[in-house]
């Protein structure tokens, strides 16, 4: 049974939800009116860039920052570093929550959005496509997350539920978490597929993709640096709840302080990777080659070091701002490689030229307003956050919150 | 050495073992055959010397297709004007004009039909594939609109239709429509210099030889390994292949025309060696699950019996 993780409680109707139920409320008339009117009505799309920000924000850094289950579950399950679980709950919520909106936006996206149910019909797989992989793995996974949550859900029934949902809850939650092992496995093996394959799928533009950047490593890099985005969105995300619900919840400071420690090398590690990999492909020197997208790619490179070598510092780990700032640089540094790979490299030729609409930024303010709102309201009515452990409570393994 | 460190390494481990896994991958040589032109394999050849720029095919291209007049794109003196700058969701063929200094030659734009498409490759359902004749030829039941043809082709042939409810991905299929009523390819058809003409591939490529020993001096070449200018017929081998074949005049090169410099290898030929090496027979993932299943069932396993014992403990003191 969970021992520390409870509902936040506190008032839902905040000023604060009332602007993210805006902000949803004018993406949905934006995706209303899109149904009707072809996807080039509210984007910049051309035939030159048919995929715009939607794909590498809402899609590629939506589940990066979503990629906190994957990360923080790695270390939990796999590598049996039992003290990390006061930080799964959230960090699944955050993905389930990810994934959904990514989801949603592909769908959004997609010309023919119907014929998406055709997803569901093996005879007409094409075995070679890397996109039909990314779908099929996001899909099932978005299913597999919100098992995953589904347990705080059943926990609050038993809690506070009338005795049929009682009962209900009494005999559903030991056959969810009988089985909640093989899902976790499968948790572990998805984000593996589709993290890679969403760099992947640059590997089939060889001549529009800039040097830098398309290389056959690409797979490797997006899930390494899916990894320190996911603790990047941890770590910040665990300073965040302890400032917004002060008084309420406590920040894990140590777990976080431990978990920086593995994204810096986490971190670290793909910076001298990325490098060398250019120099064995002997493209280093166009790096060097300005104008075009190499200021990027500096860009990048420093973004990863400045979160790697923060989290490195003693000083960083015991400061909470300065912690919340080395995890949301982290973040950005992944998001930025994500877009130069979708955007900033991709030339499709002369005469092609793309910038965001205001619909499409709208389109993702009000899907990232979606899953603000929605986490919130979550973390306030179920058991979510492990309101116990946080800070300088003493640390006691042999209880784990699940 | 702290529990973190030891978490540092293992994780590094991990992450370098998924690496090596990954670098034999991208090291995997032709573990994707590429696919070779199949002996009825259709396609046009664009003489760009012959070409007047008349623009004839593009309207016949229309007509046969069935396309609406295309007014959005260039207006002459505020008046739309039906020839479109580009191929786009209407059009599936236009010519277009290189001019540099006194240099000038036209270029026919429209699907390649290659010979390994990329777009077949990258296309979630199959709607994209090919048909009789080495076609590629696009299905709409099973297209979701998502556009990866799009990213993937190295040609930029696929087109979208942007402001449609119910948008279609756009391309030539050569009329493949038209062979029942004992037609081809409109374009050919029409053209009155015969500066396109349609046929089977192996046929083309005759004819422009031919072309080319009969004038050597009139085509465009390239340097071959003993620094000696060979003329060029693009597509013979370019990009794995192509259907449909170029001849360009001897001071505008095929970069000048705005066709992609390509290899021998079609263009996702590294993509397709990666994906299945790594997806081969399914076998990766599936031990992969294994393997963590099994880790995460002994792990919760030990977890589940410390806390028993420590349970038990607070009930002796």
């Amino acid at each position: 049974m969970s021992a520390e993780a409870r509902p936040v409680g506190g008032r839902i109707l905040t000023p604060f939800f009332y602007v993210l139920t805006l902000l949803a409320a004018i993406m949905a008339t934006l995706v209303l009116y899109r149904i009707f009117t072809g996807v080039g009505s509210i984007t910049a799309l051309t035939d030159g860039y048919s995929w715009g920000i939607w794909k590498p924000i809402n899609v590629v850094t939506f589940t990066g920052i979503g990629a906190g289950a994957y990360a923080v579950g790695l270390l939990t399950y796999i590598l049996n570093e039992g003290k990390f679980h006061p930080l799964v709950r959230p960090a699944v919520l955050v993905g389930a929550l990810g994934y959904t909106l990514g989801g949603t936006s592909v769908i959004v996206d997609l010309g023919r959005w119907w014929g998406s149910v055709f997803l569901g019909f093996p005879p007409w797989y094409n075995a070679s496509s890397i996109l039909l992989e990314v779908a099929l793995c996001v899909i099932t996974y978005m299913a597999v997350l919100w098992v995953e949550v589904l347990p705080a859900g059943l926990e609050r029934m038993l809690k506070d539920g009338s005795p049929k949902w009682k009962a209900f809850a009494e005999r559903w939650l030991p056959r969810v978490r009988r089985v909640l092992p093989f899902i976790i496995a499968l948790a572990m093996l998805l984000p593996t597929m589709h993290q890679s394959s969403l760099g992947g799928l640059y590997m089939m533009a060889p001549t529009k993709e800039h040097a830098l950047w398309f290389t056959g490593w690409l797979p490797f890099l997006f899930l390494v640096s899916c990894l320190t985005m996911g603790y990047g969105s941890v770590v910040a995300m665990d300073v965040l709840l302890g400032v917004v619900f002060r008084g309420r919840y406590r920040s894990h400071m140590k777990l976080l302080g431990d978990l920086a420690k593995v994204s810096a090398w986490t971190t670290l590690f793909y910076v001298a990777f990325r490098l060398a990999a250019l120099a064995w492909e002997g493209k280093l020197g166009e790096a060097f080659h300005l104008p075009g997208p190499a200021p990027f790619f500096w860009l990048e490179i420093a973004l990863f070091l400045v979160s790697g070598l923060m989290y490195l510092s003693p000083a960083v780990r015991r400061n909470r701002g300065r912690l919340f700032l080395a995890g949301f640089v982290g973040i950005l540094a992944g998001a930025l490689y994500r877009i130069d790979t979708y955007l900033i490299a991709y030339d499709p030729g002369p005469g092609w030229h793309y910038f965001p609409s205001l619909g499409e930024i709208l389109v993702t303010l009000g899907l990232a307003s979606v899953g603000i709102a929605v986490f919130v309201v979550v973390v306030k009515t179920l058991p979510i956050l492990a309101l116990g452990t946080g800070r300088d409570a003493p640390f006691d393994a042999s209880r784990p919150t699940r | 050495m702290n529990v973190t460190r030891r978490t540092v390494l293992k994780t590094l481990a991990a992450t370098g073992a998924a690496g090596a896994a990954a670098g034999v991958a991208g090291r995997a040589e032709a573990s994707h055959e590429a696919a070779t032109l199949v002996p009825d394999a259709m396609g046009l050849l664009y003489d760009s010397t012959l070409c007047i720029g008349c623009q004839t095919c593009t309207v016949a291209c229309q007509r046969a297709n069935g396309m609406p007049v295309d007014k959005s794109l260039v207006t002459i003196n505020g008046a739309p004007f039906d020839f479109p700058s580009d191929t786009n969701g209407y059009n599936k063929t236009v010519i277009k004009l290189f001019q540099s200094g006194d240099r000038h030659a036209f270029m026919k734009m429209q699907c390649m039909q290659c010979v390994d498409p990329a777009c077949t490759k990258a296309c979630m359902l199959g709607s994209l594939h090919k048909v009789e004749n080495g076609i590629v030829a696009w299905d709409p039941i099973r297209c979701t609109g998502c556009r990866y043809c799009q990213i993937s082709c190295a040609f930029n042939v696929p087109k979208f239709q942007w402001n449609e409810a119910i948008p279609r991905i756009v391309k030539c299929e050569l009329c493949r429509s038209r062979v029942d009523g004992g037609k081809g390819s409109a374009c050919a058809e029409v053209c009155p210099r015969g500066a396109v003409i349609a046929g089977k591939t192996t046929d083309l490529l005759a004819t422009a030889r031919r072309r080319i020993a009969e004038n050597p001096a009139k085509y465009y070449g390239e340097k071959d390994e003993h620094g000696k200018v060979v003329p060029k017929i693009y597509g013979e081998h370019d990009g794995g292949g192509t259907q449909t074949l170029y001849l360009a005049p001897a001071d505008v090169s095929f970069e000048d025309l705005g066709l992609p410099k390509l290899g021998h290898e079609p263009p996702a030929q590294m993509a397709m060696n990666v994906q299945h090496t790594l997806y081969k027979g399914f076998i990766a993932p599936i031990a992969l699950y294994i393997a963590a299943a099994w880790a995460i069932v002994r792990n919760l396993r030990k977890e589940a019996a410390a806390e028993r014992a420590h349970r038990e403990e607070g009930r002796h003191s």
